[in-house]
């Protein structure tokens, strides 16, 4: 019995010694040294604690004292004072007994986040010198030059260090078609526009916050026409309000009306290589945008519905269906007025109803409507309405890596009426409304990470004009497939094939078309994420 | 009538502040099983993220925009994890009271030592998160800081409910803590063993444990298994006895069992997220669980 005690004693001795040798270092300065003090006087107290068990123990005559050292452990969390000093003197006994996990580590947890130190260190000071010293050579030296709650900047790389999102991406396609005019065959301005090769989407993405009440965006695109030559245009240049109340957003500057699903989105985030024939002849080459504001506001609803509203000048070849003075002053085969905007009624209004219910924890549905109304160019008092519906169904796995395997189908349907008047000085020699219409429809299959194959139908109706034929009026369709591979988010190879449906007619050389479209794109930088 | 309107009022007002539990959104499953040990039954949890799937690839869907337009409190990893669908969400939710540096903004990284802190950007390394490794919660440690900072926050936002978080986090504190003995302890026997997992999930896990996870399935992080870095692993499994490939829920289970049964590892299904696997909706049971099967596997 009396061994035993001497053992404890012994043992407690050499832990004190060794608690002694090791607190030195890190106690270097006065309020450090008082609370040693502090931490050996309750030492004492646990020891004394620690013999008095010992005591009783013998006096029980229990045959398994040699564990009885464990003792200690159901005292340690009750208070934290004692911990110290019992932690302290656990790699002592460690032979006898099994030292104690580290509850807290310096190493992985930050002490410069204030209050949560003030309690964190004070209620945990464990053995966690003699641990993480030894245990956290990684850790450690990683963050030796750098301040505790900071990452390391890194230079040309992670944003946090930058005033904004810089980004390049760029989107080559090398086309094949048995359409010698390809340029007339595809109705988008990003679209191949040659047989060979074509660098129709080059664009410099730009986008932070301004100052603490709005952001800014701007994408700047560079494009090569088919002889080779830059073409530049200020795609998109808007800022937008981050602190309105009632889930309400104001933006200005130059952008892409929220007209459906395609319209609003950048080439590069397109499923397939070319826009779609309904985008292309109703909301034109270059999509539907200008320079104008537009107010957006998300209904207090449980369910996701937000209401938008943009005006817009909806001038020239970005404003197509509205002011646009048409190629050398024709549109539709009129000769246009160009003028400048006289009153409210000229600008394009451009009104957008979403809403989004989820079927199931797997699935998404996003229904919405659009419309953009306005004047045209064909004549003096001449009005334009597009309508719009779209529908976005998407399935993603519940297991999904890399945000596959997923299966989306987006439909978009468009109806335009366009009073085209007789044209400059009545030149033309009829009034004529054109009634439009078309849809696409397009199922995704992201069947395996990184693949996604897709299927696309496109028609067009156009009415037909009683006096003229116009090569962007040709009644047409078309059938898509393409395999898609994203090796990583930031680069993709696409390889689509197009079935066109044409009559025959005087602007294309043959009738039905058949095309392929190697794609590949490339996006360096930090780019913004997108919206679903 | 004004009596009527006062006993209205009096309802409506109390039955206001009575309802008022705080509407918190975490955008991982791990973040949101550490607000509900801290918040209890006084708050109002929603969890973007599905914990069986890849949190670097969560869709921004439109009903989240709603949670977040509605939210509190939101408390995200802060390390750049959701970079890809976090930030058209907020821009989209128009909510100023969980913008970065309010006090319903709880950025869990905040405080905590980020491991793997890349020296240079470049994507050539495959999907590095340039702030450092963002998988840290699974380390119990800093498990107990990130639920600090989240009982400061609801505190912050819900004081009259301050004693509460405060009690719910000690509490889990003190789990935590006796809960690491027993850990420890089950994992002790395989300190500074190696162990092969398919992505970088794991080095929190692997130093709180004393583990060596630093042979990878996938040749650089998010690029798939190529046959030749296979190839490479199983040579190297074979030359140092690795028992184990740990995997997540949406990892490829094809290619790490071929691994295996060249190599006679074992496959572990292992999971980030609480729910991840099953029987494990709390923190406590995930760690339980992952505790359980590795060292099971390395036996």
């Amino acid at each position: 019995m009396k061994f035993f005690i001497m053992v404890a004693l012994a043992v407690c001795a050499v832990a004190r010694t060794s608690a002694q040798t090791a607190e030195p270092p890190p106690a270097a300065t006065t309020p450090a040294s008082s609370a040693e003090v502090q931490a050996l006087r309750e030492e004492v107290r646990s020891l004394k604690e620690l013999v008095q068990t010992l005591q009783q123990q013998v006096k029980d005559q229990q045959p398994a004292t040699e564990k009885s050292v464990t003792v200690n452990q159901p005292v340690l969390p009750e208070n934290p004072e004692t911990q110290t000093a019992a932690t302290a003197s656990s790699p002592a006994p460690s032979a006898s007994a099994p030292p104690l996990f580290p509850t807290t580590d310096t190493a992985v947890v930050s002490s410069s986040a204030p209050s949560v130190n003030a309690n964190g260190t004070t209620t945990f000071p464990t053995s966690d010198e003699t641990v993480t010293a030894s245990s956290e050579p990684a850790t450690s030296t990683a963050d030796n030059s750098s301040s505790l709650t900071q990452p390391i900047p890194i230079i040309g790389g992670g944003n946090n260090k930058n005033y904004m999102n810089i980004s390049f991406d760029s989107v080559f396609a090398l086309a094949a078609s048995s359409e010698r005019h390809l340029d007339r065959l595809e109705v988008g301005d990003h679209d191949p526009q040659q047989r060979g090769f074509n660098a129709r989407n080059a664009e410099i993405a730009l986008d932070g916050a301004v100052d603490p009440y709005f952001e800014g965006f701007a994408n700047i695109v560079l494009k090569l026409d088919n002889p080779n030559q830059t073409e530049i245009e200020l795609e998109e240049a808007f800022l937008q309000t981050t602190t309105l109340p009632f889930g309400l957003q104001v933006k200005g500057g130059q952008f892409f009306d929220a007209f459906g699903r395609i319209n609003a989105t950048h080439p590069h985030t397109w499923e397939f290589a070319d826009s779609p024939l309904v985008n292309g002849r109703l909301l034109g080459p270059d999509g539907l945008r200008g320079v104008g504001a537009q107010i957006s506001w998300t209904l207090p609803t449980p369910w996701y519905a937000q209401l938008i509203f943009a005006v817009q000048n909806g001038r020239g070849g970005t404003g197509y269906s509205f002011r646009n003075p048409g190629e050398d002053g024709v549109f539709f085969n009129r000769m246009t007025i160009d003028r400048d905007a006289s009153a409210l009624h000229d600008m394009v209004y451009v009104p957008r109803f979403e809403t989004s219910f989820n079927p199931s924890d797997t699935q998404t549905v996003l229904l919405g409507a659009s419309g953009a109304f306005g004047m045209n160019d064909t004549g003096s008092d001449k009005h334009t309405q597009i309508y719009g519906a779209d529908l976005l169904y998407k399935w993603k796995s519940s297991h999904a890596e890399g945000g596959f395997p997923f299966v989306k189908w987006q439909t978009e349907a468009m109806y335009r009426r366009f009073e085209a008047g007789r044209g400059l000085d009545d030149s033309f020699p009829v009034d004529e409304t054109f009634k439009d219409w078309g849809a696409y429809s397009q199922l995704l299959w992201g069947f395996k990470k990184g693949w996604v194959v897709g299927l696309r139908g496109d028609y067009l109706h156009m009415q037909e004009s009683a006096f003229t034929e116009d090569e962007t009026r040709q009644s047409r369709s078309r059938i898509s497939a393409n395999l898609t591979w994203y090796p990583t988010e930031f680069s993709k190879i696409r390889l689509q094939y197009n079935h066109d449906f044409l009559e025959e007619n005087e602007f294309l050389a043959s009738g039905n078309a058949d095309s392929v479209f190697l794609q590949f794109e490339f996006i360096l930088g930090a780019h913004g994420a997108h919206k679903f | 009538m004004k009596k009527i309107l006062l006993i209205l009022s009096a309802i409506i007002g109390f039955t206001v502040t009575g309802q008022a539990k705080i509407k918190v959104v975490a955008t991982l499953p791990d973040l949101g099983s550490l607000a509900r040990e801290v918040g209890g039954d006084k708050v109002d949890i929603s969890v973007l993220a599905k914990p069986t799937e890849d949190s670097h690839f969560v869709d921004a869907r439109p009903s989240f925009v709603v949670q977040l337009r509605d939210a509190d409190i939101l408390i995200d990893g802060g390390a750049e994890l959701e970079i890809g669908w976090l930030p058209p969400l907020l821009q989209n939710a128009r909510n100023p009271k969980i913008d970065v540096g309010k006090p319903g903004r709880v950025e869990a990284s905040q405080g905590v030592r980020l491991m793997n802190v890349p020296t240079a950007a470049s994507r050539a390394a495959g999907d590095v998160h340039a702030l450092g490794n963002p998988h840290f919660v699974v380390d119990p440690i800093i498990a107990k800081t990130v639920a600090q900072h989240i009982a400061q926050a609801f505190s912050a936002v819900d004081s009259s409910n301050a004693a509460a978080y405060d009690a719910n986090y000690k509490k889990f504190e003190a789990a935590i803590n006796a809960k690491l003995q027993e850990w420890g302890a089950a994992m002790l026997p395989f300190k500074g063993q190696s162990v092969v997992a398919y992505h970088d999930s794991w080095p929190y896990f692997a130093h709180r444990f004393g583990l060596n996870i630093d042979t990878f399935l996938e040749p650089k992080p998010g690029i798939p298994p190529s046959p030749s870095h296979l190839a490479e692993v199983i040579e190297k499994m074979k030359a140092q006895k690795i028992k184990a490939i740990i995997i997540e829920p949406f990892h490829d289970r094809k290619i790490a069992e071929k691994v295996a049964s060249s190599t006679g590892a074992k496959v572990v299904d292992f999971a980030q997220y609480p729910g991840g696997l099953p029987n494990t909706d709390t923190y406590v049971k995930l760690i339980d669980a992952l505790v359980a099967r590795l060292s099971a596997a390395l036996k």
